[in-house]
């Protein structure tokens, strides 16, 4: 060991994160041991214990949050009878950017891939199912990744649901807005054209 | 389609090589390893923005050295196109007119080549693998979607098989999981099938008349494809009622037994396998003429020329052969040979062409003069 014992977990401890390598791991512990300011490490460390202390999931829905259920969850103003399932919280974050939605939200926290070990009993689709008996749920938007993984995963849910009166629907996917169609890559121009819908139907 | 000029900064034997052509045909003579393939690769890698001969990037990087830049001007409907390629440990960043494309989709296809090297006998010769390796090379120059379609078949095969192996190992079964997952499988399989059936059948064509002229009209040549699904009928129903039917033999063997990962291409001459009967030299003569098949299929997909490279294989074939393949190329596509021996290769082409000679990864114009120096 070079380097004295309180440094080297520190290093193992940044290198546990994700992108971080054993080189910035080293720089970053370096940093933190001579540049950083003791209050900003202070703020720092009481940030990664609050984190873990005083955040939860949200017994409902997934969120991370400090009260349990969250605030969505709690919100009488939004429309409980849509449900929007995403993958992360991220994308809840994203959907919630938008400030147009009033649904609710399931976070699923992953995607069933049985080469990485996960089974839909592995994240939240058992407590989709549960919620879908109690609640009064008129629709699902299935709103997972455009993956092969969030694909498989959005129609397995969709067949849980097939012989119930929920309505289930998946986000479209397609071109970007102000984009015009000469910069999309093939793919997606693809997904476009088959994802388009009637404006006008003239030979009914 | 013509690359005017080509630039390589330490790629495989490469320190810095800048070399300019102007005619439709380009030979380069020297010894063994002294660069000759190395200089073809460079030209394959900026087609299709991997190497024919690994898929290890990394393997491209002069040995001492922690990056490698490749790059080319392309004289494409009477206008400049600057492509380059960078690859380092990181990974591989690709330009068009010094426009960094993030997808390699959005790269490939601003031309095609067509390279035909010794090793491509294993097309006729080699395992299924070479055959499927060959389709799905020459299919994805022309078609993205193919690429990704391919891609997303492998990745769902894998989950797939995986969810077998547990399956087997746990003794349950999810099949509402088992059935998404095969959706998925039969949609994509039926699409890259129906890709396959199509570009087998255009090249059955340009590769028959070929093969007639090259044998002299004594030997027709059938090519098929070997769907492995084995139906007439290739609609996503049909394909779909197939994995069903094999679900029972998928768990038993703990992986999943048919689709397109099975597939493979018979070669026949007057009706016998030529995979397996074959003498050396019609086996040979089916390669070529398979290769130079492309030249016109590619034409036909993307309006343009493709641009031909022959590492080591034109003086290889007799006379009647590269009289063939001179009227292949005709003067409109550009085309690049290598070879350890010019006394092997036609006058008439001789005279069409510029001459190289590599010696040590540098291109000298005469034997002795440096590339380049005298101008
Ligand atoms: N990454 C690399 N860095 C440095 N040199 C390399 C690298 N990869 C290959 N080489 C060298 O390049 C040389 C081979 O070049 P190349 O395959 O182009 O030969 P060639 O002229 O085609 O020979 P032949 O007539 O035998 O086919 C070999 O000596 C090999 O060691
Ligand atoms: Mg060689
Ligand atoms: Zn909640």
């Amino acid at each position: 060991m070079y380097y004295p014992d309180t440094i080297q977990k520190l290093i193992e401890s940044f290198s546990k994160l994700p992108g971080i390598g054993p080189k910035s791991a080293e720089r970053l512990a370096l940093h933190v041991a001579t540049k950083m300011k003791e209050e900003d490490a202070l703020s720092f460390a009481k940030g990664l214990i609050s984190v873990k202390r005083d955040l939860m999931h949200c017994s409902v829905c997934g969120n991370l949050t400090d009260k349990n259920p969250c605030s969505i969850c709690r919100d009488s103003h939004r429309d409980r009878s849509v449900i929007a399932v995403v993958e992360e919280i991220k994308d809840l974050i994203a959907m919630e950017k938008m400030r147009e939605y009033r649904g609710l939200y399931h976070v699923l926290n992953g995607v069933i891939s049985p080469m990485n070990g996960i089974g839909p009993q592995d994240i939240n689709i058992p407590s989709l199912l549960e919620r879908l008996k109690n609640e009064e749920v008129k629709e699902i938007i299935l709103a997972t990744n455009t993956t092969i993984e969030g694909e498989s995963t959005a129609l397995y849910i969709a067949k849980l649901l097939e012989n119930t009166d929920i309505k289930v629907t998946r986000i479209a996917r397609g071109l970007p807005v102000g984009g015009g169609l000469e910069y999309a890559d093939e793919v997606t121009l693809l997904k476009a054209l088959e994802g388009r819908r009637e404006i006008i139907n003239n030979n009914k | 389609m013509e690359i005017k000029r080509l630039k390589l900064h330490s790629f495989r034997n490469y320190q810095e090589l800048d070399i300019s052509f102007n005619k439709k045909i380009n030979i380069f003579i020297g010894n063994n390893a002294q660069g000759k393939t190395n200089l073809l690769e460079s030209i394959y890698l900026l087609a299709i923005s991997k190497s024919h001969k690994t898929y290890k990037d990394k393997e491209l990087i002069t040995f001492t050295e922690k990056f490698s830049r490749v790059g080319a001007e392309l004289l494409k409907d009477d206008s400049v196109i600057r492509l380059e390629i960078i690859i380092s440990p990181q990974g591989k960043k690709v330009f068009i007119n010094d426009v960094e494309k993030r997808r390699i989709s959005e790269y490939i296809g601003v031309f095609n080549v067509v390279m035909f090297a010794p090793e491509d006998l294993n097309i006729v010769k080699g395992d299924p693998n070479y055959r499927r390796k060959f389709i799905d090379v020459e299919i994805g120059q022309t078609s993205p979607i193919y690429i990704h379609e391919l891609n997303q078949y492998n990745k769902i095969l894998r989950e797939r098989n995986e969810f077998l192996k547990l399956a087997q190992q746990t003794k349950k079964i999810d099949y509402h999981y088992l059935d998404v997952i095969t959706e998925q499988l039969a949609k994509l399989g039926a699409s890259i099938t129906k890709k396959r059936a199509t570009f087998i059948e255009k090249l059955n064509i340009y590769a028959k008349k070929l093969h007639n002229h090259i044998s002299n009209f004594t030997e027709e040549l059938d090519i098929k494809y070997q769907s492995n699904y084995q139906q007439q009928d290739i609609s996503f129903d049909n394909i779909l009622n197939l994995y069903k039917e094999y679900y029972q033999t998928d768990f038993h063997k703990a992986t999943t037994q048919i689709g397109i990962q099975r597939d493979d291409i018979k070669f026949y001459i007057n009706n016998v396998d030529a995979s397996l009967y074959g003498s050396q030299g019609q086996q040979r003569t089916v390669a070529l003429a398979v290769k130079l098949s492309l030249i016109d299929f590619i034409k036909e997909e993307t309006s343009y020329y493709p641009i031909v490279l022959l590492d080591d294989v034109l003086s290889e074939l007799d006379d009647q052969r590269q009289t063939q393949l001179l009227d292949c190329i005709k003067d409109k596509v550009q085309t690049f040979v290598t070879t350890t021996n010019i006394s092997g290769i036609k006058e008439d082409l001789l005279k069409k062409a510029d001459i190289f000679y590599i010696k040590d990864a540098k291109v000298y114009e005469r034997e002795g003069d440096h590339y380049g120096e005298d101008k």
